[in-house]
C-alpha cells in the first residue's frame, strides 16, 4: 500500500527519483557506440565534447517525452477517475498517430512540399483529442463514471481502428515514406533530435507542469465523488477541460515527437504516487520526472541491447517492459472498480 | 430575521422526471431539519438543489440571502457543505488528507482538521489510509471533511449520513450535530484548544423517523417530489403525517431499541 504522509517521505523520494535520474543520464552520455576499426562497439567513458553534446540532446529528447507521456497519463488518470488510463491504452496515441499519418498523407496527395513538425503536431493533436473525445464518450457508464473494464474495452477497440487506419493510409504514401511511418509507428527517439522540434516538446511539457501544478488543490479534491468536489468549491467542468486539453496535446506532441511509445504514461504516475505520496503537489512534478526518468532508462537499455546500429525502437522496449506491469495493476484489485 | 436558507417553489428534474416539485422550505440558523420520506420520494435531490450540485428547473435557493445561481463554485463551498450518501475517493489519501480537503475553499487550519476528525471519532485513525476503512468510517471521514469546510455559518447539507454508521458513533455524530447547529465551541484534543463556531443550519435526510424525532428541531415530510407536512418535530412528525407519507400505517413503538443521546 502506498503510505507516503510526511515532508521527510515526500523529500526522499524527490531525491530518489532525481538522483536515479541524474545516475541514468550520465550512464546515457558516457554509453554508446565507438568505431573501431570499422566495427561499432559499446564504450562506456567520457565521450569528447562534439559526442557529448550530440548525446545530451538526445538525452533531453528521451526525457521531454517521458515527462510528456508520464504527464499525460496522470492528467488521464485523474480525468477519468481511473487507474488504468494512459494515451497508450486508450487509444489516445494511435488517435495522434492516425492524425500524424493522414496529415502526411494529404500532404503527399495534394503535392504540398515537406510536411514541418508543426503540421504533424497539428495532425497529432486533432486525432489524440478526437480518440479521448470518443473514449470518454463510449467508455462512460450509467452513472457517469468510467468502469475499467469498459474503458479499457473501448481504449483497445478505438486503438485498434485508428492503427488500421494508419495502416491503411501507409499503403497511398510513397515507398520511402512509408519506411519512416513504419520506423516511427513502432516508437522511436529520434537518434539526432531536430532542436526546434525538441524546444517545443519541452515548451509543451513545461506548460503542462504549470498548468497542472496552479491547479494541484482542485485536483486533489476532484478524487473525490463528484458531488463532494463540486461542492467543496471545485468548478470541475474548467478542471475537466484542462485535464483533457494537457492530457491530449502532450501525448499528441510526444507522439508527434517519437512516435507511440506505450506504458510510460501508464507506469509513470503510479512509480512516482509510490516515492512523492498521492498529493498533486508533489504529484504533478513527480510524474513528469519518473517519466523522463523510465524513458531515459529504457533508451539506455536500448543502447545496451542494440550495439550502435539503432534499429531498435525504444517503444519495443517499454512495451515488453511495461505491459507485464500493466497486467499486474489489472490483477491488483485495490485501485481497480 | 431572513432565513438562513430560503427555497423557494424549487423544481428539480432529471430529464422530463420531476424529483422535486414546486417545493418551498427555509430553515434557520441553529435548526436541524430532518427530511423524511420513502425511498425516490426526492430527498436526496433536493440535497443536491439546496447544495447547489442541481440546477433547478425553475425556483430559487438563497442562502444568508443570496441567490445560489449567482454564486461562484469557491463562494457557495464557504457557505454551504454537502455530504451524499456514499462517499467516494478514487486516490490513496489518509482519513486527514480526506478532511484536510475539506479547507480547500478557505485558509489551511490543521486545527480545525484535528477537532473535525474528534468530533467524529477518528482522530485517533487519521493516518489510516481512506480505503481501508469500513463503509460507517468511510461516512464519518465524510462528515469531518464537511465540518472542516463549514467554520462560520453557512449549512451543512448531509444524505443519509447514519446509514452506515453504529448506534455509539450515531450518538457522538448527534452530539456533534447539536453543537454545530448552536455554534458551541467544538474540542480540539490534539492541541488542548476549543475552536469556536458560528451557528448554522444542518438539513439532513434520515430514514428512521424516531430518530429524526430524537434529535432534529424540525421535519420535511416529502412525498413524490413535494411537501405533504413541514414544520416543528413535534407538530410534523406523528403516527398521522407519517402514515400519510409512507402510505402505511405507523405506529408509536415503546420498545424500540435506539441509542442514548445526551
Amino acid at each position: 500500500m502506498i503510505r507516503v504522509g510526511n515532508a521527510r517521505e515526500k523529500t526522499t523520494g524527490f531525491a530518489l527519483l532525481f538522483g536515479l535520474l541524474l545516475l541514468a543520464a550520465c550512464v546515457r552520455v558516457c554509453l554508446g557506440p565507438i568505431a573501431i576499426d570499422n566495427q561499432l562497439a559499446l564504450t562506456f567513458a567520457l565521450p569528447t565534447e562534439s559526442i557529448a553534446a550530440l548525446r545530451a540532446t538526445s538525452l533531453l529528447s528521451a526525457a521531454c517525452v517521458g515527462a510528456a507521456l508520464g504527464l499525460s497519463g496522470l492528467a488521464l488518470q485523474v480525468l477519468l477517475r481511473n487507474p488504468l488510463a494512459s494515451p497508450f491504452v486508450l487509444g489516445v496515441s494511435s488517435g495522434a498517430g492516425f492524425g500524424v499519418a493522414l496529415v502526411l498523407a494529404l500532404a503527399y496527395a495534394c503535392a504540398l512540399p515537406a510536411m514541418t513538425f508543426g503540421g504533424e503536431v497539428g495532425g497529432a493533436i486533432v486525432g489524440a483529442l478526437a480518440a479521448l473525445g470518443l473514449v470518454a464518450w463510449f467508455g462512460r457508464g450509467r452513472s457517469g463514471t468510467h468502469d475499467t473494464t469498459t474503458l479499457v474495452l473501448c481504449g483497445v477497440v478505438l486503438g485498434s481502428i485508428f492503427s488500421a487506419g494508419t495502416m491503411l493510409l501507409e499503403q497511398v504514401v510513397p515507398h520511402g515514406l512509408r519506411g519512416d511511418l513504419l520506423s516511427w509507428m513502432s516508437g522511436r527517439l529520434p537518434e539526432v533530435p531536430d532542436r526546434f522540434n525538441l524546444t517545443v516538446l519541452a515548451l509543451c511539457t513545461l506548460s503542462g507542469v504549470i498548468l497542472l501544478s496552479a491547479r494541484a488543490a482542485a485536483l486533489d479534491v476532484s478524487c473525490l465523488s463528484d458531488d463532494e468536489a463540486q461542492s467543496s468549491g471545485v468548478n470541475l467542468r474548467t478542471l475537466r477541460a484542462t485535464l483533457f486539453l494537457v492530457g491530449g496535446v502532450l501525448a499528441a506532441v510526444a507522439v508527434a515527437y517519437a512516435g507511440p511509445i506505450g506504458f510510460i504514461g501508464l507506469i509513470a504516475p503510479h512509480f512516482a504516487r509510490r516515492l512523492v505520496g498521492a498529493s498533486h503537489r508533489t504529484l504533478v512534478i513527480g510524474s513528469a520526472i519518473a517519466g523522463a526518468l523510465l524513458l531515459v532508462s529504457a533508451d539506455v537499455i536500448r543502447q545496451i541491447i542494440d550495439v550502435g546500429t539503432g534499429r531498435l525502437p525504444v517503444g519495443v522496449l517499454t512495451a515488453l517492459a511495461g505491459g507485464p506491469v500493466f497486467l499486474w495493476l489489472l490483477r491488483s484489485k485495490r485501485w481497480l472498480r | 430575521m431572513a432565513p438562513l436558507i430560503d427555497a423557494r417553489n424549487l423544481v428539480l428534474a432529471y430529464g422530463a422526471t420531476r424529483a422535486v416539485d414546486d417545493l418551498s422550505l427555509s430553515c434557520d440558523a441553529g435548526s436541524i431539519t430532518a427530511i423524511v420520506g420513502p425511498n425516490g420520494s426526492g430527498k436526496s435531490t433536493l440535497l443536491r438543489g439546496l447544495a447547489g450540485i442541481m440546477k433547478p428547473e425553475s425556483g430559487f435557493v438563497r442562502v444568508n440571502g443570496v441567490d445560489l445561481a449567482t454564486l461562484t463554485p469557491l463562494a457557495r463551498a464557504r457557505m454551504l457543505a454537502f455530504v451524499p450518501q456514499r462517499p467516494d475517493l478514487s486516490a490513496p489519501f489518509t482519513a486527514r488528507e480526506v478532511v484536510r480537503l475539506g479547507r480547500f475553499s478557505r485558509k489551511p487550519d490543521e486545527s480545525r482538521v484535528d477537532a473535525a476528525l474528534t468530533a467524529v471519532g477518528l482522530l485517533p485513525r487519521g493516518d489510516h489510509a481512506f480505503d481501508t476503512l469500513s463503509g460507517g468510517e468511510r461516512q464519518r471521514v465524510a462528515l469531518a471533511r464537511a465540518f472542516a469546510q463549514s467554520d462560520d455559518g453557512g449549512a451543512l447539507l448531509l444524505d443519509e449520513p447514519f446509514s452506515a454508521i453504529d448506534p455509539k458513533e450515531v450518538a457522538r455524530i448527534i452530539e456533534a450535530l447539536r453543537r454545530r447547529a448552536q455554534g458551541s465551541a467544538q474540542s480540539n484534543p490534539a492541541s488542548g484548544s476549543s475552536i469556536s463556531c458560528a451557528p448554522c443550519a444542518i438539513v439532513l435526510s434520515l430514514h428512521d423517523p424516531g430518530l429524526a424525532r430524537a434529535f432534529a428541531t424540525h421535519a420535511v415530510l416529502m412525498r413524490e417530489g413535494r411537501v405533504l407536512v413541514a414544520g416543528p418535530v413535534a407538530r410534523a412528525l406523528t403516527t398521522a403525517t407519517l402514515s400519510e407519507t409512507y402510505g402505511h400505517e405507523m405506529i408509536e413503538q415503546p420498545n424500540w431499541l435506539a441509542p442514548r443521546l445526551t
